[in-house]
């Protein structure tokens, strides 16, 4: 059974997809809430993208999941380069793994809080319907 | 006429629930004079890591979670289990309970059959096992017979266990000795914020839905935040009641060692808290739960441990979807709904685990799956929707690589107010989720904190 690679697709990318025939293969996800693109990867090929980094895995649906967000910057780089969304793209992106090792070891070590205003949340917490025993 | 209305909760597995917590002070002091030596709990390691803390199941014994087990089991019960998923007086029970101990600290001990060991738990005086037997196993053997084979379990077992699979490792991480015997707690440990307002023991579980008037329950598994898809699956399966849905929908989130990258704890069952300070399911009819149990990801196996629990607290219903409680493609991913729609035969159930002597009351709710359509507007049940090709499928690692990204989640996905407990949670212990350092710490942190209390002089030397 063949894997699957996804890549969110933000504004930024989607403008550097603009105007390429790549652009007719983003599709919507959640309703248009979220857009990707897929990679339909072999087998073999998508385990070795899995052995590359200690948290992938294959998750229910078949894609490779949990890899660093600086490969999937990689991945994307690779799709824009070869205009292309065959296994290829995933097999230059893995051959150029060498290059993104400080992100990924950085990626690992930490991460920005996002900067949001959670006082509401912190506010329901006060009054919490279940008591300590 | 069959009645088909359901006016009591089901009783405990095995009949009685266990309580084996001692919580008069004096009654303590006088068991621990009986003790003939002291030992410190150890975390269980895999390659240095801990995967395992012998303490949770202690709790889980001695609080009921695991009627009618009551402490670690002797050898013919081992095998039993590992034979026939029963224990020796044929109620169904999944996996080996076990305190292991090394060789060497064994020979330090210095303890055998008939004698009483303290456990010390924090530095404090936390249980007693009474040990019946010492004997031997050869923990590799023991991991691969509790989780199976291909050859021996062909239903559902597709690749042989190894390495990458959590539970697996727990299992081959055992010390080689064996101390078998009745656990009981003698200094009932305080629940750390925020676990201790979702502590739910059997025995308060039980008194809780009865004050609320609830007789039909329908248990939620989780180790995860809940996502849209979780809600909407669990609003959906307590449709399933008598004369009306379900009373209550609880969620019973298992909590112990997890793998880096996981959420913590902490933030999953506030985030299951959150579904109901902000209203998504008004909170008469929604609890959020939690047993500690260092989650072994055996799928089937699995869910049979799930059933033990949530029947002793009360509960008539367990949802089980596609690949619950599953950790790589082991098994099939259909195998705990295989187990409780016909049974699987080389696991011991000719039939599902309810209709099986020794088995459950619960009764299980096999659940397809929900996504997210477009066109009905709606998380839609998987075999109601045939929108084809434009539906969205969930996935928790999916979710996890937003974040990752540095991208919010829309509210399709997550519930604004969950996404902010997550944050709340990340501002804390930063980024990964479940990193090393927050790892090594909650392992010392624990749960709990435990009173202190005096050793008796004779376990001072």
């Amino acid at each position: 059974m063949a894997k699957f690679f996804g890549v969110v697709i933000d504004d930024k990318r989607m403008a550097a997809l603009k105007g390429t025939p790549l652009e007719e293969k983003v599709e919507p996800i959640f309703g248009g809430a979220l857009r990707r693109l897929v990679i339909e990867v072999p087998d073999d090929l998508g385990q070795k993208v899995i052995d590359q980094f200690t948290k992938a895995r294959f998750d229910a649906r078949g894609f490779i999941e949990e890899t660093p967000a600086a490969f999937k910057r990689l991945v994307f780089k690779k799709i824009v380069e070869k205009k292309s969304l065959g296994p290829e793209v995933i097999e230059a992106a893995v051959a150029e793994i060498p290059s993104i090792k400080d992100e990924v070891a950085k990626e690992d070590r930490e991460l920005p809080v996002p900067d949001i205003d959670i006082s509401d949340v912190l506010e329901l917490q006060k009054n919490p319907v279940q008591k300590p025993a | 006429m069959p009645e088909v209305r359901i006016k009591t909760l089901p009783p405990p597995h095995g009949g009685k629930l266990v309580d084996r917590v001692v919580r008069d002070p004096q009654m303590a002091r006088k068991l621990m004079e009986k003790c003939s030596a002291v030992y410190d709990i150890k975390p269980t390691l895999f390659k240095g890591n801990p995967v395992r803390n012998v303490y949770r199941e202690i709790m889980s014994v001695c609080y009921g979670f695991f009627s009618p087990v009551e402490g670690s089991m002797t050898k013919a019960e081992l095998e039993s289990v590992l034979e026939k998923r029963r224990l020796l007086s044929g109620w169904v029970f999944p996996y080996p309970i076990l305190f292991d101990i090394s060789e060497e600290d064994f020979k330090k001990l210095g303890v055998g059959a008939g004698d009483w060991l303290l456990l010390r738990l924090k530095g404090e005086p936390f249980a007693i096992l009474e040990i019946d037997e010492v004997y031997e196993i050869t923990p590799g053997d023991v991991a691969v017979r509790t989780f199976g084979t291909p050859d021996k379990n062909p239903e559902v077992v597709k690749v042989p266990f190894d390495q990458k699979h959590t539970g697996y490792n727990i299992y081959c991480s055992l010390n080689p000795i064996i101390l078998a015997g009745k656990y009981t707690i003698i200094n009932e440990p305080k629940l750390r914020p925020p676990f201790d307002r979702f502590w739910y023991p059997p025995k308060r579980a039980r008194e809780e839905f009865e004050k609320r008037g609830w007789t039909t329950v329908i248990a939620h598994q989780t180790r995860n935040v809940p996502h849209t898809g979780h809600e909407a699956l669990m609003k959906n399966a307590a449709y399933i009641g008598d004369i009306k849905p379900c009373d209550g929908i609880v969620v019973n989130a298992i909590i112990g060692a997890k793998r880096i990258g996981d959420f913590p704890d902490e933030a999953i069952v506030e985030a299951h808290e959150m579904v109901h300070l902000a209203g998504y399911i008004k909170p008469e009819r929604h609890m959020v739960t939690f047993t500690l149990w260092d989650m072994r990801y055996g799928n089937p196996i699995e869910s049979l441990i799930h059933a033990v629990i949530r029947q002793n607290m009360g509960i008539s219903f367990h949802m089980f979807g596609r690949d619950h409680a599953a950790l790589g493609e082991y098994y099939d991913i259909y195998a705990t709904q295989i187990l409780w729609s016909k049974g699987i035969p080389s696991f011991g159930f000719d039939a599902p685990p309810n209709e099986v002597p020794g088995g459950f009351y619960i009764r299980p709710q096999n659940i397809a799956e929900f996504w997210y359509c477009p066109k009905c507007g709606e998380f839609a049940y998987s075999e109601n929707c045939n929108h084809k090709g434009i539906y969205s499928r969930y996935s928790g690692s999916f979710i996890r690589g937003l974040l990752n990204e540095g991208l919010m989640p829309p509210p399709q996905i997550y519930r604004p107010e969950v996404y902010k407990v997550v944050v709340k949670w990340w501002q804390k212990f930063g980024y990964p989720f479940n990193n090393e350092k927050y790892l090594k710490e909650r392992e010392e942190r624990l749960e709990v904190d435990l009173p202190h209390m005096e050793l008796p002089a004779h376990l001072k030397k």
